[in-house]
């Protein structure tokens, strides 16, 4: 199942030297922290940069949990990436900040980060790592610096310990403190689906004939976009929505590129079934909703991607019956044990 | 009477040049490109003739809008000198915060410049785009991202360094929801183009001076070149900037007719080649 894992640093392979006397020997295999499962490509997070040790995740974890991250003291990384909900902000549309302002996008799940190439719906952050200064810095999330929230760490008195048994000195950082937090994030490795299992062949990897129908229409009419084992080719498309709303342009509000506008990044599915509402604006609060929208309304708008505009049709052609087993299909992709694992909490 | 006058000319000349050689060091004056000493650089920040203060000082661009200055602040990197011979001298990995706020940052010390005449210094304005794109463990001093406060130096929503940031209050801007009449201008944009995305703009700009007098380092001489620092010429360049137009620019195309006016701004006004 697993080709490749990272261990504890070397102070926990010391303290399974120390146990390995009086403990018998299978019993001190090494902590996965991190893996790369068995039908996903290649991490391009770079790993050998930030190495993941138990102490540094749970440092991480921490800090995800904290609400001394934002300038009141009232919200932390977790009240908008809930765990139940593959991280996201669950039934809100747009996610609520500090002083109960809203934000201006939908929370992105935080799953399989390691796989990411670009970050948030318009992909403007390229580094994992710089990404929980969006949030701390927006002022409708948590508006405070992130020198600050170092600084308040460092007064914590729970926290340079914890950074010691991080990065070997109690040196509390922002480097280390971003660091620290990737390691959790990286953690986040959602892989172990009944789709998964199926894919892997592995027990409990059953697929219903209704749901393998799903799949061969996904296939076929979806993975042009949701593509891979990732369920995402990691490009910016405009899917046709109704320009609404705040009228936001998305991946051009970065690159302020013409040919960007109303484009936004490909979302993976994985735990879709989790992840309402949709889109970047969290418009459509149903699965269905979601699929009536590409079978019968996609809009001709600026830069409409060329995929939802074949042989003069606008969206993709779908039957009652292909939307519903799509459905059941999407459904394979909820992983309880993602879900639920009670390292992430 | 021609001649008596040359005659006289060259004892002069020859006597003083004994005078000279007499007073100074042989082995320190000698140009040894492997005795090294440090290079400063001063950045004096003023606005046309007045020094610029921050906060309360009101002052007024080409266009007679009145503008106070509550933020000025930017990024001084790659910075080479070159020799009177043509030979330059480049100083790698070091980058600088200038902040009007804080007088020590003003003053740039090149260490380890090796010994000779400069006739010319440059510089970027801002972070260039290896930098821009290093991983955070790479990215320490006026680099690290989490140190900027309330300066924010960095547009952590379009991963990228803020080059220059000039604010402050104008009777001509907009009123904001808090009563305030503010200007922002946010110049940063190093070109984009990671994981395989298409170029964005690039407000990194480089920045020649001339240095008339010459920077003389020698063993015994670690000279201070006088940067003058014209904020003026934000506005008034290649584009000529109002106030009442442009008061609030917070993404990198916009941005690019201010860094063509700012790369102007800078001159070398003396320098100390004073001996240690």
């Amino acid at each position: 199942m697993y080709t490749t894992t990272i261990s504890k640093r070397w102070g926990g392979v010391l303290c399974l030297l120390l146990m390995a006397g009086c403990v018998p020997k299978q019993e001190a295999e090494p902590e996965r922290l991190f893996a790369v499962p068995a039908n996903f490509p290649q991490p391009v997070y770079a790993l050998d940069k930030n190495q993941i040790t138990s102490a540094g995740v749970l440092l991480g974890r921490t800090l995800f949990n904290d609400s001394n991250l934002s300038r009141d003291g009232s919200i932390a990384c977790s009240e908008c990436h809930q765990q139940a909900y593959a991280f996201t902000h669950h039934q809100h549309d747009l996610s609520h900040g500090i002083d109960n302002r809203l934000g201006e996008r939908n929370s992105l799940p935080l799953q399989n980060l390691a796989w990411s190439t670009q970050f948030f719906w318009d992909g403007g952050v390229h580094d994992l790592d710089l990404t929980p200064i969006t949030a701390i810095e927006n002022p409708l999330e948590m508006d405070e610096t992130t020198t600050n929230v170092v600084q308040k760490l460092r007064n914590n008195p729970k926290y340079p310990p914890m950074f010691k048994a991080a990065f070997g000195t109690d040196e509390v950082s922002g480097t280390r403190f971003l660091q620290a937090l990737s390691q959790f994030m990286l953690t986040l490795v959602s892989a172990n689906s009944r789709y998964d299992k199926w894919v892997r062949k592995e027990p409990g990897g059953m697929l219903t004939p209704d749901e393998q129908a799903g799949l061969a229409v996904f296939r076929t009419k979806c993975s042009g976009c949701h593509a891979g084992e990732l369920f995402t080719d990691n490009s910016f498309r405009n899917n046709g929505l109704y320009i609404q709303g705040s009228r936001d342009l998305g991946r051009a509000r970065v690159t302020e590129r013409a040919e960007d506008r109303y484009k936004f990044k490909v979302p993976s599915l994985r735990n879709v079934e989790k992840t309402l509402p949709y889109m970047h604006d969290g418009r459509f609060y149903s699965l269905s909703a979601v699929l009536d929208y590409y079978a019968g309304n996609v809009q001709n708008t600026e830069n409409l991607d060329p995929l939802l505009k074949q042989n003069g049709r606008l969206g993709i052609a779908l039957t009652d019956v292909e939307k519903q087993q799509i459905i059941a299909f999407l459904k394979t992709l909820t992983d309880e044990e993602f879900l639920k694992n009670p390292q992430f909490n | 009477m021609i001649i008596n006058n040359t005659i006289r000319l060259f004892v002069a000349a020859v006597l003083a040049m004994s005078v000279l050689v007499s007073c100074n060091n042989d082995d320190a004056d000698a140009i040894d490109p492997n005795v090294k000493n440090t290079v400063t650089l001063e950045f004096d920040n003023r606005v046309g003739d007045q020094k610029l203060v921050l906060g309360t000082t009101p002052y007024k661009n080409w266009a007679g809008e009145d503008f106070t200055v509550t933020t000025f602040n930017y990024f001084v990197s790659n910075i080479k000198l070159k020799k009177d011979d043509g030979t330059v001298v480049a100083i790698p990995n070091q980058y600088f915060l200038i902040r009007q706020a804080d007088a020590k940052s003003q003053v740039v010390q090149l260490k380890d410049v090796p010994s000779g005449n400069y006739s010319e210094v440059s510089f970027a304005v801002g972070v260039d785009s290896v930098k821009s794109l290093a991983p955070i463990t790479e990215r320490t001093g006026a680099l690290d991202v989490t140190s900027y406060g309330d300066d924010g130096m960095y547009w952590s929503w379009n991963s990228g360094y803020i080059f220059m940031k000039f604010e402050g209050v104008s009777s001509v801007a907009p009123v904001r929801t808090d009563g305030r009449r503010l200007f922002q201008l946010h110049v940063g944009g190093f070109g984009g183009g990671f994981n395989g995305a298409a170029r964005t703009a690039n407000n990194l700009r480089t920045v020649t001076l001339p240095i008339a007098q010459k920077a003389t380092v020698r063993g015994n001489i670690a000279p201070t070149v006088h940067v003058l620092v014209d904020v003026k010429k934000i506005f008034d360049g290649p584009t000529r900037i109002s106030l009442a137009t442009t008061n609030n620019v917070h993404n990198p195309s916009v941005a690019t007719p201010i860094a063509e006016n700012y790369k102007q701004m800078f001159a070398v006004d003396h320098v100390h080649n004073d001996n240690q």
